[in-house]
């Protein structure tokens, strides 16, 4: 489950990490994302997706989302969820560094 | 005083690095490995700001030469084993920067390296990633600790540049090797076409 989307270590971007851990499949991820016209970096060991924020998806189950936005890490976030089947929605966002408190889309 | 290629990274090492052959006289070119997407528009905002801090101290044009990597570290994820992948990016980045030093007439090229700080700066790494050039390397920086580079970026105002957020390399492996030997990486490289892609690397160059 992924429970929170937390500032990385150099403060460039927001990280989930999914406990327990939730391996991921990435030869299906990239099936699934490119059928949905998502571009996809395919560097075998991870992936790169091009959400509104670019994602670096790990087989182990790491995200990486590549933006100090974390409105655009958590829209990135549940838009990658859906198209995956992650489990986890409603992310609590942890040492925020811009887009405000904590919304939810459509707030 | 010589010519000389400076790989810049964006962070705290290189342009002290730099300042210091900058201060003896040295006619600088920077090179910058650009590691997208492996990493995000930081590392080279911050080189530009570096350089643009260095050009007006020294009075210096220090000519940007941007590298496209993000291709060589696919190729490289696909097809080597993981934990030596630092060293064998670090020799495409050499090899790169010796190709720019041909066509600057630069007789030497540099880095910020210090002997120890992260996974690719171990003797026997730093000795498997230069086997890979022939000019010779110059680290200014080799025995300080990170306390004397960073009150020396602090000196000279790169400090606060390097230490902007940033996504750090995504590429690096979750154990990369401390130890390395040369037979062992050369076999790693058989597995590539090592010329074709450093040609389309130099190919793609972009002169800032």
């Amino acid at each position: 489950m992924y429970r929170t989307l937390r500032v990385c270590s150099n403060r460039g971007g927001y990280e989930a990490v999914p406990e327990p851990p939730f391996p991921i499949d990435l030869a299906e991820a990239r099936r699934r994302l490119e059928r949905e016209g998502v571009a996809v970096v395919d560097a075998r060991v991870m992936l790169i997706a091009a959400l509104e924020a670019d994602v670096t998806i790990a087989r182990s189950g790491r995200l990486l989302f590549k933006t100090q936005d974390a409105l655009k890490a958590q829209r990135s976030f549940e838009r990658l969820a859906a198209l995956l089947g992650l489990p986890g929605e409603n992310l609590a966002v942890r040492g925020e560094r811009s887009g405000g408190p904590r919304s939810r889309p459509g707030d | 005083m010589a010519r000389g290629v400076m790989l810049m990274s964006g962070g705290i090492d290189s342009p002290v690095a730099l300042h210091y052959l900058l201060r003896q006289g040295h006619e600088m070119v920077a090179v910058h490995m650009d590691n997208r997407p492996f990493t995000d528009d930081s590392p080279l905002e911050k080189v530009v700001d570096h350089l643009t801090m260095l050009r007006e101290r020294y009075r210096q044009p220090i000519p940007l030469y941007l590298i496209p990597h993000g291709s060589t570290q696919v190729t490289l994820m696909r097809n080597t084993d993981r934990h030596v992948g630092c060293v064998l990016c670090r020799r495409f980045m050499w090899r790169s920067a010796e190709r720019i030093a041909e066509r600057e007439n630069a007789v030497f090229l540099a880095t910020g390296e210090a002997l120890g700080q992260v996974a690719s700066q171990t003797l026997s790494n730093m000795r498997s990633a230069t086997a890979s050039v022939q000019l010779p390397i110059v680290r200014p920086l080799i025995g300080f600790d990170k306390q004397e580079i960073e009150a020396v970026a602090k000196e000279i105002g790169t400090y606060g540049i390097s230490t902007r957020p940033g996504v750090c390399c995504q590429a690096v492996p979750d154990r990369p090797a401390t130890r390395s030997n040369l037979v062992q990486i050369l076999q790693q490289e058989e597995r590539i076409d090592v010329e074709q892609m450093l040609d389309e690397c130099v190919r793609k160059t972009v002169l800032l």
